[in-house]
């Protein structure tokens, strides 16, 4: 097309003029790049910190509550109440049909049905209280990474073993092969050996949590067939909350999304995603903001030249489209070079590492957010060259030539 | 005969708000193919109005204007921009050339920006207008880099690209001195007799009006005809 051609030519004209815009679109648009990778990169890390050690969507017992049932006789005005036993434990009876469908799920990354509860630790005349979390042996690792937290000991769990943490075995002096006396809150009693010491580093597990088997807690809880909760990890932590909600359709059971257990996260995760659009709104607006004010410039200094097109007959859209054509252009290159400098920076700040071997700058260089800045900085360029290519277009001819 | 011009009872009247500057009042002008015509007058008679109107820069507040049997005053400006391109040749005395384009894009401009690029048709025809104007050895320098006399004449040639009926020059040589505004006279000339390209020159200058068959004066806003 011609008009490229008119152009690229007006574009070369001035180079340095040229070059310059093209670097405030670029540096526009690794500001944009940047940010939308920091942003990325900061939600991916408080997500992964959060979700690291828990699960991702919860699969609990509905909630039981009294309520009237359906009166058999219409001619009796008695009214038959289902009542809720407190002293019934509530329990997922049907659990391995659930974890059949769970397993059917695509997405799904790793299933824990579990018998959770609380007991005490005795040994001699120390005792301390510890939340059970009981879990299949084979299957130890599918929601806290447990085994590659062992500090003493191992984490294979047998039939009377019994994992604690290292600030819990500190406490009361066991170590590994030593038995304790497991009490639960069910009133069973049982002796265990302590097989394995983990260190999480995160201090209420090191003191409060302990796990078994689920066969084991089985007897203790006094559950023969039922679990109590099923844990669900999943490839991609945002479509927790959609999942949760399909779940809890399928299944009838109360499904709760991490982000539920966690609110403040995911009320700051929010916030700083709209800030996050707020700047990344602001370094496109100023890029815009330069394109036409350059290009407006450019129309004013060639009023003379465009006269004398418009006399020779050029139309009014070739001539738009020549300025158009040249948002076009500095909007493409700029806005690639930006990114190639946007990625290129986040790539060299994500080498900077903390002592303890994480990032020091949380940030994600592969989520800069590149085509959606490409496609809105070229879609913007258009744009903003539209408002001096239109007044170029509209140049009387003879105004212009008799300057 | 088809006239190539003919101008009946053209008026114009300028208006900026409440204040009328009245400039040409029932003018008549006809121009037969082939006429060489100098329109001259004093500073300020209307010439340039006069040739704008006749150019389709500039819409007339009286009269009718036809060129080459076709009626051109009521046109559309899309039409007229393209009516321009296609039949009508200009010549000014200033940016005549673009600055960033080479001597013979400049001569195929018109055509190209009509058909969406410059073909190797195109570049031939530019090529031998160039020969013609006696520049074949500046072909591919950039406007910028030839002399006033230069950009006349590469004027002249990118006037002729498309072939017009009619080529309107406002003061083609008013910036030029004596040797290079000889040549360019020299050149209308000889497109003229040679082509039969009719020229409507505007002109201070004695001997380009000397030079031209028929001279046209404006005075007070009316014509006075005088063919040599
Ligand atoms: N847009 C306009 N508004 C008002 N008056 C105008 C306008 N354009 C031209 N004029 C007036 O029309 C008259 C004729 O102008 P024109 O440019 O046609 O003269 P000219 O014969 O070409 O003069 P010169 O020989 O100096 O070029 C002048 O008095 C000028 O002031
Ligand atoms: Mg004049």
């Amino acid at each position: 097309m011609f008009s490229f051609l008119v152009a690229r030519r007006y574009l070369g004209s001035n180079p340095w003029q040229t070059a310059l815009l093209i670097a405030g679109v670029a540096l526009g648009v690794t500001a944009f790049v940047f940010i939308t990778a920091l942003i990325n990169g900061l939600a991916t890390r408080l997500t992964d910190d959060v979700t690291a050690r828990s699960s991702h969507v919860s699969l609990e017992p509905a909630d039981r509550v009294a309520r009237i049932l359906p009166n058999p006789n219409p001619y009796l005005k008695t009214e038959a109440v289902a009542l809720v036993s407190m002293l019934q434990r509530k329990q997922i009876r049907t659990w391995a049909a659930t974890v059949a469908l769970l397993e059917s799920q695509a997405g799904v990354a790793a299933i824990s049905p579990q018998i959770t509860g609380s007991a005490v630790l005795v040994r001699g005349e120390a005792a301390a209280p510890v939340a059970v979390t009981a879990i299949d042996p084979g299957n130890l690792d599918a929601i806290s990474p447990v085994s590659r937290e062992i500090v003493a000991g191992d984490a294979r769990l047998n039939a009377n073993g019994i994992l604690i943490g290292y600030r819990l075995a500190e406490a009361m002096g066991l170590s590994v092969g030593q038995p304790v006396m497991f009490r639960t809150d069910r009133g069973v009693e049982r002796l265990l050996v302590i097989e394995g010491i983990f260190r999480s580093g995160v201090q209420s597990l090191d003191e409060r949590v302990a796990y078994i088997s689920l066969e084991t807690a089985r007897a203790l809880f006094v559950l023969p067939a039922g679990v109590t909760n099923i844990e669900i990890k999943l490839n991609d932590t945002g479509q927790a909350r959609a999942f949760a909600q399909f779940l809890s359709g399928a299944t009838g059971l109360r499904a709760i999304p991490w982000q539920d257990r966690n609110s403040s996260l995911a009320d700051a995760l929010t916030a700083q995603a709209q800030t996050g659009t707020l700047i990344q709104m602001f370094s496109l607006i100023s890029v815009l903001i330069g394109i036409a004010s350059a290009l407006s410039l450019s129309a004013a200094r060639r009023r003379s030249e465009i006269g004398i097109m418009r006399a020779f007959g050029v139309s009014r859209p070739f001539i738009a489209s020549v300025f158009v054509v040249q948002g076009l252009l500095i909007g493409i290159i700029g806005a690639s070079l930006g990114c190639c400098l946007g990625y290129g920076l986040c790539s060299w700040l994500a080498t900077f590492s903390k002592p303890d071997g994480s990032l020091a700058l949380p940030i994600a260089p592969a989520e800069g957010g590149y085509v959606l800045v490409i496609v809105l900085t070229t879609a913007g360029a258009v744009l903003a060259s539209v408002i001096p290519a239109r007044s170029a277009a509209r140049l009387d001819a003879l105004e212009a030539i008799q300057q | 005969m088809t006239a190539v011009l003919d101008a009946r009872g053209i008026g114009m009247t300028f208006r900026n708000g409440d204040e009328l500057t009245p400039v040409l009042s029932d003018v008549d002008l006809a121009l037969q193919p082939g006429e060489l015509v100098a329109l001259l007058g004093a500073s300020g008679s209307g010439k340039s109005t006069l040739l704008s109107i006749v150019g389709l820069l500039l819409r007339p507040t009286a009269g009718v204007i036809t060129i080459g049997g076709e009626r051109v005053d009521i046109l559309s400006d899309a039409k007229s921009s393209l009516f321009r391109n296609q039949r009508l040749g200009f010549i000014f005395q200033f940016h005549n050339l673009l600055p960033d384009f080479t001597a013979i894009e400049n001569v195929a401009f018109p055509a190209a920006a009509t058909s969406g690029g410059i073909t190797g048709v195109m570049r031939k025809r530019a090529s031998e207008l160039l020969d013609r104007v006696g520049l074949s050895d500046r072909i591919d320098f950039l406007a910028t880099r030839l002399s006033g006399g230069q950009k006349q004449r590469v004027s002249i040639a990118r006037a002729l690209m498309n072939r017009p009926e009619l080529v309107l020059a406002d003061e083609p040589t008013g910036s030029l001195d004596r040797a290079a505004a000889d040549q360019v006279l020299a050149l209308m000339r000889e497109i003229n007799r040679e082509d039969r390209t009719t020229f409507l020159i505007c002109t201070h200058d004695e001997k380009v009006a000397a030079g031209c068959a028929r001279r046209i004066t404006l005075f007070d806003g009316r014509v006075d005809d005088a063919r040599a």
